[in-house]
Order: structure tokens, then sequence, then C-alpha cells
């Protein structure tokens, strides 16, 4: 994003935006840049709140006033959290007795089904399933193929497509039910509870053990989701 | 995660490892009229896209138009890291691709006018140089669309 500002810059456009994590935007100096303590993933600090996300545009557009630069701002509010006890409960029990991949995936795929179509009815029919080609059920499906076979994924763009698409089903059905949501409760729950989450660990693990192939690994598991276990540190 | 002092040790240490110098001297255009007689462009970082375009790839410096009349609902991310919150994007794409604020200050007379076409870049896994050539494509694109400000959000 810096680099974005500082490139147009200097073909004469002006530019103003949002960071999100202040130490590059000081080691990179872009132009005018507006640094926000919120989680990465939410640079305008909180869904479906325009009073928000007016304030936090309204500052950063104020440093298109500025006389010189670069310029380094820093917004002073922090995005409210939500208290866990106010979060809608997980609509779904995982784990199943299944012994194959194929059996388990695909009985937490029936669960989560329901939840998703409620997701993105409350949504306004608002999804963000639709990168990969495939149904969710053939990407279910192929990804169980695959980790029951133990063996990588011949086609790595498909792949990738599959796990963004498997991912945003996953979020959207965990947080179907109406009211606000502590992100980071989504987070752990799909990385340390659901099968998915642990397929994805598998992949992930098999990356990495390929030279070849190890930094296609980082974009298939979080990087605080590898330890083994459950953290209590605040993921992103 | 408030600050990055608050983040797990990894995380804050990959995140850090990407200080690097700045790109070059100081670049600076100076504002040339009121902010209520811009033209504004929008541009992520989130690796959003219409839905019918070409997803990101694995790294990728390319960026995809958005045009000014689409369908915020209809947006969709193919952005390769697993290292953010999709939970908010699911909810609210004005999250990181704030249009819909943007065309209520145009309604309000705040800001001039929106560009007819905005854009969206997937920023992970490349270094900065990286974006250079891109970022100049679209510089002429939005000079020919008369843009006098860019708007930027990453994710």
């Amino acid at each position: 994003m810096s680099a974005l500002g500082y490139f147009l810059e200097r073909a004469d456009i002006m530019t103003t935006g949002i960071s999100l994590v202040r130490e590059n935007a000081a080691s990179l100096q872009p132009p005018r840049s507006l640094w926000v303590s919120f989680p990465l993933g939410r640079p305008l600090g909180v869904p479906n709140d325009p009073a928000f996300q007016h304030r936090v545009i309204e500052s950063a557009l104020d440093l298109l006033n500025r006389t010189d630069g670069p310029v380094l701002a820093d917004y002073p509010e922090d995005a409210p959290g939500v208290p866990l006890d106010n979060s809608p409960a997980c609509p779904v029990s995982f784990r199943t007795d299944h012994t194959t991949w194929q059996g388990r995936l695909n009985a937490e795929l029936a669960s989560l089904e329901p939840w998703y179509q409620i997701g993105r009815q409350r949504r306004d029919g608002r999804t963000l399933v639709g990168v990969s080609t495939s149904s969710i059920r053939d990407i279910i499906s192929g990804l169980a193929a695959d980790l029951d076979a133990a063996r990588l994924p011949a086609d790595l763009p498909a792949f990738k497509a599959a796990i963004e698409d498997a991912k945003a089903f996953y979020v959207e059905a965990l947080t179907a039910q109406p009211g606000e949501y502590d992100h980071r409760q989504t987070y752990l729950t799909l990385w340390y509870t659901t099968e998915l989450g642990a397929a994805l660990r598998v992949f992930y693990e098999q990356f990495e053990a390929d030279p070849k192939l190890s930094a296609f690994a980082q974009i298939v598991l979080p990087r605080d989701a590898l330890d083994d276990k459950q953290t209590t540190e605040t993921p992103p | 995660m408030v600050r990055l002092s608050d983040l797990p040790e990894h995380e804050r240490a990959h995140l850090l490892s990407k200080e690097l110098p700045p790109l070059g001297p100081p670049a600076w255009t100076p504002q040339a009229k009121p902010l209520a007689e811009m033209r504004i462009a929008l541009i992520t970082t989130a690796g959003l896209h219409v839905r019918d375009d070409t997803g990101f790839g694995f790294t990728d410096s390319s960026f995809r138009p958005i045009p000014n009349e689409a369908n915020a609902d209809g947006l969709i991310t193919s952005h390769s890291s697993a290292n953010f919150d999709r939970s908010g994007l699911a909810e609210d794409v004005n999250l990181v691709f704030p249009i819909d604020r943007f065309r209520e200050l145009e309604s309000a007379g705040s800001i001039g006018s929106l560009a007819s076409i905005h854009y969206s870049f997937m920023g992970a896994g490349l270094l900065p140089q990286a974006y250079e050539a891109s970022a100049g494509q679209v510089a002429g694109l939005l000079k020919k669309d008369r843009v006098d400000a860019v708007f930027l959000t990453p994710v």
C-alpha cells in the first residue's frame, strides 16, 4: 500500500491512505498515511458502521490539506471490541467418528451448509465464495481425496482458489446468526476446532516439507496457527 | 490486535521484517484544488475483484479494474494471505473498499466526483519495487480519467 502511494505520487497524483502497520509506513514513507490501530483485514475499523468509517475516511482525507510531507498521522480511536458473552454461539458441533478425510470433511460440510445459506440470506445474498469455478461440495471432496491419498494437489492455482472459497464458506457459516462477532473467536474456531482447519494444517506440513513448495505453504495456514495447540494470544 | 507490540512475537517479527528503506527521494504532489472539487479514485490492496474477473495468483503484482458503478456486494477477494481477518469483509466490503462511503461523500458535495474506474491490487509476497510497473500503468489510466487524488486502503 505504501509503495503504491509513493509510485502514484511520483507520477503527480496525490495520494492519501490508511496504514495498519505503523512501523512499515514509517520506514517506507508514503506521502500521506493515517495509521489506525485496527486488526489486519479491517482498515476502516468496523463493518456496517458508516459513521465510524466516515470518521476514519475524514481523517485520512484531511491529510490532503497538508502542505509538506511525508506525513504519518495516528488515528486516535480504537475499534470497539465485542464482548464474548454477547457474541452468538457457534452453531455447529464439530468432529465426527468418520475414519477418512472424505467422511469427516463431508459430514462437517453438511452440518455447515444450512448455516451458510442462513448467513447468505442475512447478508442479502452477499458472499465471498466464488473464486473457484468448482462448487463447495466438489472443493471439499477434492481436498479430502488428496488427503486420503496422502498426495499434494496437482493443480496449485486451483487449490489456492479452492481453499479461499472453503475458508470464506466456513467464516460465513460460522457467522450466520445475527449479532456482532468477535473475529478472534471465529478465527480460533476455524483453525483449531474444524476438520477444515485440521486438513489445511496437513496440507501446510506437506508443502512445507517440499523445498520447491515451501513458499506456497505460507498461504495455506496463518502464521500464528502454526502451533499445534490453541493459543490464547491475540490472533490477527 | 490493537498495537503491533500486542501481537505474538512471530507475527510481530514477520511484519517488522518488511521494514524497508524509503523507495527513493520523497515524492510529493501539492494540492491544486479544494477537496470539494477533487475527483477521487479508490485503490485497495485487498485482492478484490468483480466476481467474473480472473483471480489473483500466488504472488501477483497485476491489478484489477473495479467500475465505479459496480455493485459493492458483488466483489470478492482472491488475496493469497491467510493472515488477515475475513469475517469483517464478509459482512461489509466497505471495510476494505469504502465505495459506499465515498458515494455518500460525493452526494454530500464533500468531494468533487468519483473516478469512473477504481483499482485493486493484491499486496502480498512481493517486495514494494515489484509494483512499480503496474502502478505506473494505473497512474496513466487515472490521469486519463482526470483523477486528482487516490484513497488507498490496505488489508
